[in-house]
């Protein structure tokens, strides 16, 4: 137990600095390591990106963290803020009995603070946007919204502005272009996106050659042995899976992203990352929006696959950066957030937690995949890219906000848990969720649970810590 | 699940154990739930499935893991085999590099696992006749000298699944009857998150220089 105490402590500090916009400490250490020798372009695009944008929240969230980390007001701060929200919320919702009978409890105590001060703290950036909260995402007319990010697209843009955007869900008709920019793979910059995007392209293509078709050590030839095992059957009901050339795409991204991450290499499961991006860059080439599922991708140009395969590529590399101990020896980063897991419903829902308890149910045996996969095992591939535009749009704290989303996604079966009377039951259950026929609808019912979560827990670690000892 | 399921006299954790791709998951669904995927995805760290048998009129309930074959997810899947006492390695007739494995495989049992862990050696895909690339004697052979029991299996055809589990299961339970030990109720040996590694030397008085191959 001491173990999960001292990861507690630092869940909860790990919020504070993982703040958007800004490039995580693990991806510094990182880059001191291995990336300035296996990214020979592609090292300095987010320093670029960030040199490129008059991005403010950078100094302010450096500046906020420095103080917050300093000064005695920080709990309070924070607190308010998250009580601020929740408030919003609850006036809206009535869902959550049991936070709202604590939170009275709480609030004589911090109501003090003047309006002013409160709506200050609501702007200081790095704080969840209130927007998300004051009105939880809905599913906006997809016209009106197609034409908001045409225009933002349109220009040199913030990527706040798209961040906000796209937190909600994006037209399928922008989602590429805007995947990429939200990766931070392509450049706010307008004039120059081409330039960039044409350079990249290259630069995958020269490592293809390179890596892929040289000769292998041993090391290699084991991913590629493991890679070619995995990659037929990774999603054996959707025919465009099923087609050669899609699979031989995928194992020249996988080989290549795997053979330059040694801390890593490949593991099972990253190939069911790919597929997002690589369906997302896909459905750019295909015309009428006729469904990706059955497309033949040997109707496209060779110019177009290479295009698709490159693009998937990159952006895989950065959204996976942000998550890397996941996926190195011991599978530490998971372990970790398995715990924070479980602490994180311990203190939301105690009532379900004692259940998965008194059955012997252990987080990790079900919410291991949930954290490796992304939760793209647990739901249908459509829902998982509806998910992964808010997870974009989350930024360097996509990687705190999944766990969130993951929270939201054990409550929302809260009830068929608790009607689950053995182990056994409880873990079939868990293994096998029936979302088969959810949409976009329940994921963005989903990011917002998990929204509502992260305001109220990330930032005050004692908030419903009732039976702390 | 159904209140028949709740009642068993013994509960038996067996691990499905195996290098990736040998079938381990399709085992697992023929056993349980008699389905078979050409294309089933890979297992990501651990799953759980369970099937009630009758062993001597006494109903034994197997509680089955299924353990992702990649190395890198084997600090995961390890913490599985404790408390379980049956242990299903898999490999695949038509590839040689998984059989070889196998050695790994034990190694790796006996490094996690309980020490009287009943071991099956299983060689999967029997329906790949044409295929073949490892004697059916010549495995034969390598589990005796190991004191494994042995048996051929397609999960595709069905054949030996049922009978694979059965052995092993039987196996088990006449250890366990004979030494007339109850077993502890239902998940009591299913707690691979507190798994503290037990350091179990060989009481061994002389030098073990031999010991440094396995780190």
């Amino acid at each position: 137990m001491m173990e999960g105490d001292h990861d507690r402590n630092s869940f909860w500090k790990k919020n504070i600095k993982n703040v958007p916009g800004r490039p995580s400490p693990k991806r510094e250490a990182r880059s001191n390591s291995s990336s300035s020798k296996t990214k020979p372009q592609g090292s300095t695009s987010f320093q670029d990106f960030q040199a490129s944008v008059s991005d403010a929240w950078d100094l302010e969230d450096d500046e906020f963290c420095t103080g917050l980390k300093n000064t005695k007001i920080s709990k309070k701060v924070s607190q308010s803020a998250a009580l601020n929200v929740l408030n919003t919320h609850r006036s809206s919702t009535e869902t959550r009995k049991s936070s709202n009978e604590n939170l009275s409890d709480t609030s004589t105590t911090q109501i003090i603070i003047p309006h002013a001060e409160l709506v200050r703290i609501s702007r200081i950036p790095g704080r969840p946007l209130q927007m998300h909260c004051a009105n939880p995402p809905q599913e906006e007319d997809s016209e009106s919204k197609l034409e908001r990010f045409e225009v933002i697209l349109a220009n040199t843009l913030t990527l706040q502005d798209l961040c906000k955007l796209s937190w909600s869900g994006i037209p399928v008709k922008v989602r590429g272009i805007t995947w990429r920019l939200l990766s931070g793979y392509l450049p706010t910059n307008l004039e120059r996106r081409d330039g960039v995007l044409e350079r990249k392209r290259q630069d995958y293509w020269t490592l293809v050659e390179k890596y892929y078709y040289a000769e292998h050590d041993e090391i290699n030839r084991d991913i590629q042995h493991q890679i070619s095992i995995d990659v037929p059957r990774m999603n054996p009901t959707i025919v465009l899976f099923q087609q050669k050339t899609v699979q031989i795409m995928f194992e020249r991204i996988l080989f290549i992203w795997s053979s330059r991450r040694p801390a890593s290499g490949y593991v099972q499961g990253i190939n069911d990352l790919v597929t997002p991006f690589f369906v997302v860059f896909l459905q750019e080439f295909i015309p009428d929006n006729k469904p990706f599922e059955t497309f033949t991708i040997d109707k496209l140009s060779e110019e177009q696959r290479k295009i698709i395969e490159a693009d998937s590529f990159w952006c895989l590399s950065k959204f996976v950066d942000g998550i890397q101990d996941n996926y190195i020896f011991a599978q530490i980063g998971i372990q970790k957030k398995v715990l924070q897991l479980e602490e994180l419903i311990r203190r939301v829902d105690e009532t379900l937690h004692k259940h998965l308890k008194q059955h012997n149910v252990s987080y990790l045996q079900f919410s291991f995949r949930w954290l490796n996969n992304l939760l793209t095992r647990e739901l249908p591939l459509r829902c998982t890219i509806r998910l992964w535009d808010t997870y974009l749009s989350e930024n360097d704290c996509f990687p705190t906000f999944q766990l969130y989303v993951c929270a939201a996604f054990l409550l929302y079966w809260k009830d068929d848990l608790m009607r689950q009377r053995d182990f056994q039951g409880l873990l079939l259950l868990l293994q096998n969720l029936p979302t088969q026929s959810w949409t976009s609808s329940q994921i963005s019912l989903l990011v917002a649970e998990a929204y509502k979560l992260k305001v109220m827990f990330a930032d005050a670690p004692n908030h419903l810590a009732c039976n702390e000892s | 699940m159904s209140s028949k399921d709740d009642e068993y006299d013994y509960l038996f954790k067996v691990v499905l154990i195996g290098d990736s791709g040998v079938g381990k998951s399709n085992l697992l669904s023929r056993f349980t739930r008699n389905e078979f995927n050409l294309e089933s995805k890979s297992t990501i760290g651990v799953e759980f499935a369970t099937r009630s048998i009758q062993v001597d009129g006494k109903t034994i309930k197997a509680q089955i893991w299924d353990t992702a074959g990649q190395e890198r997810y084997r600090a995961i899947t390890a913490a599985y085999y404790r408390g379980a006492v049956g242990a299903l390695l898999v490999y695949d007739i038509a590839k040689h590099l998984t059989y070889e494995n196998v050695e790994r495989w034990l190694r790796e049992l006996r490094d996690h696992a309980d020490q009287n862990i009943v071991i099956m050696l299983v060689g999967n895909k029997s329906d790949l006749r044409h295929l073949r690339a490892v004697l059916t004697e010549e495995a034969k052979a390598f589990a005796e000298r190991n004191g494994l029991s042995f048996i051929e299996t397609s999960a595709l055809d069905s054949t030996n699944v049922d009978l694979a589990f059965q052995n092993i299961l039987t196996e088990i339970y006449r250890i366990v009857s004979q030494k007339q030990i109850r077993d502890p109720p239902e998940g009591d040996t299913i707690r691979p998150q507190n798994v503290e590694p037990i350091d179990v030397k060989p009481t061994m008085n002389s030098d073990s220089v031999r010991k440094q191959c396995c780190q």
